[in-house]
């Protein structure tokens, strides 16, 4: 809306800068018009004015203040600039560091977080048995607090729980989900998956509404198997729903996962399932140090700036070639 | 996407705007909190049922000194309580009287506090618990609870194992080796240990330091002379190393909360000790639900060292402070007086169950491991860990977790935490 509404200013922007260069009343050719154009020229910016006061004033200046903090010292030198401090003291922290590597590790488990609802519409729309019950079944997480998810598999993967016991009964050693360094921070992305994609699934079904059925009905008449029509036909029709639904998982992994983290392991074991998000908050809220926190708040601004405008070219790209 | 154009130039231009650095967004902080009227208390008690008659007797004692001002308490969530107050903070207005944890939480913030030096001199006989509350010899608040670290054990579980459940182990040889014969008979593990917040590693460090460390070398760490590379310090986190190696914990410590899983496994006897609390939770009579006060016993910190002195490590648990900015220190800190009466105090060690800071409140009537805890109360000395930055104190944690998985040596956790505990 905003860009919409800062380009149609620049014609009025435009037109009072590009004469002649005349003080304020405006210049001769235009004065038998000139009541009129000057209420023609203000209107616009009175109409928006709402808007972009709304947005500058609880958006960009929110924003500026926050970064501008982020230049500022914590405990002692607080209010005091201190240029670049605060992120090399980031750079410098190992717990920031393994936020950032399971960033990376989040955006390398992305394409399992879209296959997962990808395949599951499939089989839902290739009306399996029992695919209305599984339509609202996989749903069901999507409306669960992350909370109450956390507490649910906080139950079900301690050590001593039943998925535990089941492991046992199998003859499988006890594996301790949430206090393995190298094991807790693929089931709390496991348990973030199963919590949402749900909301996936129904993008994915709402872009099958979408696909040509004359096709599918071709490849069953040239005897196409199932792998092969869903490779050949299901996937390249619904490249687009693929793309909207890979940025919409990322920002979700990027920006959501602060609730299951902080309820399955506090960021442990071994500061392992740390993420950017959850050191802003330790940072602020326990260590007492919001400047070091707004710096580190900044650099997840930045990461998610660079990923949303990669995945907007994506995007674009991809309308294109439609 | 020439539409965004002027987007993009907006923000370069603000991120431009910034990195020229134009003063800090803190502010200098120096508008007023409440009216001179009106008092508002932070705490993240006051909306606890337990807590209730507390704050009515404290209500009713500062009335009668300050008829005429009006005191809101607003309860805020624990979890956001440090961050909502940094917000406060950084804005330069908010409470009046906050509710503090003793110790790093407090110290870290006394920037924003008053003084309470003359206000509270009449009580400095009665309540106990100050060092935790006091920096750079300035007391910042009145103690309300004490918080320590005492070892309970389970009686019925020593019995079972044929021990004198009121003659436990003195050493630490022998408390193992109650330990081996309890798990032998009873199945149940030697510690119920929950670590996955780290708060397990500063309940051990804590219980057990003046088990292990001289007295002097005890008070040299509390006056923040702390030698990391001593054999004795060196010998406390082998022996938590130990206890892990050698099966004493309860299973899963790691991604077992210590609040309240760790508490749960204890109370259901499935561990016959728990290092545990004085205040607030995990307490004795947190644990009366399902054990019974006379089942519960409290000992002393088995001997590791024979040149060490054992005692009860505690300090000041919570506790009220005034706030910079407040109108009116004085009648702020009558409020803070009121708080920490002796009949508020009773009502809050009646109801929920906390060692008051009150050492002349009467508690004949709370089982064997209370008259235990309050006697040893005039002997204890201030908890190792409390001295600790919550930096330092964050990364023992996770050091403390590695200990347990076993992918550092005890070498390497002393080194990082002397180099975190050099600069704070």
């Amino acid at each position: 809306m905003t860009a919409h509404s800062l380009s149609s200013v620049d014609p009025v922007t435009a037109g009072s800068t590009g004469g002649i260069a005349a003080p304020r009343p405006a210049a001769p050719p235009a004065r038998r018009n000139r009541r009129g154009s000057r209420a023609e020229r203000l209107a616009p910016l009175v109409l928006l004015a709402p808007a972009v006061l709304i947005i500058v004033g609880l958006r960009l200046w929110p924003l500026v203040l926050g970064i501008n903090f982020s230049f500022t010292g914590d405990g002692d030198r607080d209010g005091m600039m201190v240029g670049f401090d605060n992120y090399l003291t980031l750079l410098g922290d190992p717990l920031f560091r393994t936020a950032l590597r399971n960033v990376g590790l989040l955006v390398l488990l992305l394409p399992v977080a879209v296959a997962i609802p990808g395949l599951l519409a499939t089989f839902i729309f290739l009306k399996v048995p029992g695919h209305r019950v599984y339509r609202g079944v996989y749903f069901f997480p999507a409306v669960l607090s992350p909370v109450i998810v956390g507490a649910i598999f906080n139950l079900l993967l301690a050590f001593d729980g039943p998925l535990n016991a089941l492991l046992g009964g199998l003859g499988i050693g006890p594996v301790d989900w949430l206090g393995d360094p190298d094991v807790a921070i693929f089931a709390v992305v496991g348990v973030h998956v199963w919590a949402t994609f749900g909301m996936a699934l129904v993008v994915f079904l709402a872009g099958f509404a979408t696909l040509d059925s004359s096709l599918l009905d071709a490849a069953k008449v040239d005897g196409a198997s199932l792998p092969q029509t869903i490779w050949h036909v299901i996937v390249p029709s619904l490249s687009r729903t693929i793309q909207f639904v890979f940025v919409t998982t990322m920002i979700g992994m990027l920006t959501s996962m602060f609730g299951l983290v902080y309820v399955m392991t506090s960021g442990g074991p071994e500061g392992s399932t740390y993420l950017p998000e959850y050191y802003v908050w330790i940072q602020q809220g326990q260590m007492n140090q919001p400047a070091l926190a707004s710096a580190a708040s900044t650099a997840l601004f930045l990461i998610m700036l660079v990923v949303g405008l990669a995945q907007i070219g994506i995007l674009r790209r991809a309308g294109k070639e439609d | 996407m020439k539409q965004r154009t002027p987007w993009t130039a907006t923000l370069v231009a603000a991120l431009a705007l910034t990195a020229a650095g134009c003063g800090s967004a803190s502010g200098p902080g120096n508008s007023s909190g409440g009216s001179s009227d009106k008092l508002v208390v932070w705490d993240w008690k006051s909306g606890d049922a337990k807590a209730a008659g507390y704050v009515q007797k404290a209500k009713a004692d500062f009335a009668k000194k300050h008829p005429g001002v009006n005191v809101e308490f607003v309860a805020q969530p624990f979890d956001q309580y440090y961050t909502l107050l940094g917000a406060a903070i950084q804005s330069g207005k908010g409470p009046d009287v906050i509710l503090f944890n003793g110790g790093g939480q407090i110290r870290d913030r006394a920037d924003a506090l008053a003084p309470l030096d003359s206000y509270v001199a009449d009580d400095k006989q009665r309540l106990a618990g100050w060092d935790a509350f006091t920096k750079d010899g300035k007391i910042f608040a009145e103690p309300v609870t004490l918080q320590g670290h005492p070892i309970y054990y389970n009686k019925d579980l020593y019995q079972k194992a044929g021990l004198n459940p009121d003659a436990p182990a003195r050493t630490w040889d022998d408390f193992v080796k109650n330990c081996g014969a309890v798990t032998q008979k009873t199945g149940a593990k030697c510690f119920s240990l929950g670590n996955k917040e780290g708060i397990g590693i500063q309940f051990w460090l804590s219980a057990l330091g003046s088990a292990v460390l001289t007295p002097q070398e005890y008070d040299d760490w509390i006056a923040g002379k702390r030698n990391w590379s001593s054999p004795d310090v060196k010998k406390i986190f082998e022996l938590w190393k130990q206890a892990g190696d050698s099966g004493l914990n309860t299973d899963g410590a790691n991604s077992t909360a210590m609040f309240n899983d760790a508490f749960a496994a204890f109370n259901s006897g499935k561990a016959a000790n728990i290092i545990g609390l004085m205040s607030d939770v995990g307490h004795w009579k947190d644990f009366a639900e399902f054990l019974t006060p006379e089942k519960v016993g409290v000992m002393q910190a088995p001997l590791v060292n024979p040149a060490a002195k054992p005692s009860l490590a505690y300090d000041g648990g919570i506790g009220y402070a005034v706030a910079k900015w407040t109108k009116d220190p004085k009648v702020a800190s009558d409020l803070v007086r009121s708080l920490t009466s002796t009949d508020a105090l009773k009502a809050f060690y009646l109801d929920g169950g906390a060692i008051a800071s009150d050492t002349t409140i009467d508690t004949a009537e709370g089982g064997p491991a209370v008259k235990t805890i309050v006697s040893a109360v005039k002997t204890g000395k201030p908890a190792l860990h409390v001295a600790l930055s919550s930096k330092t104190i964050d990364l023992m944690g996770r050091l403390s977790q590695q200990l347990l998985s076993g992918s550092i040596t005890v070498d390497e956790v002393l080194q990082q935490l002397a180099a975190s505990d050099k600069t704070g």
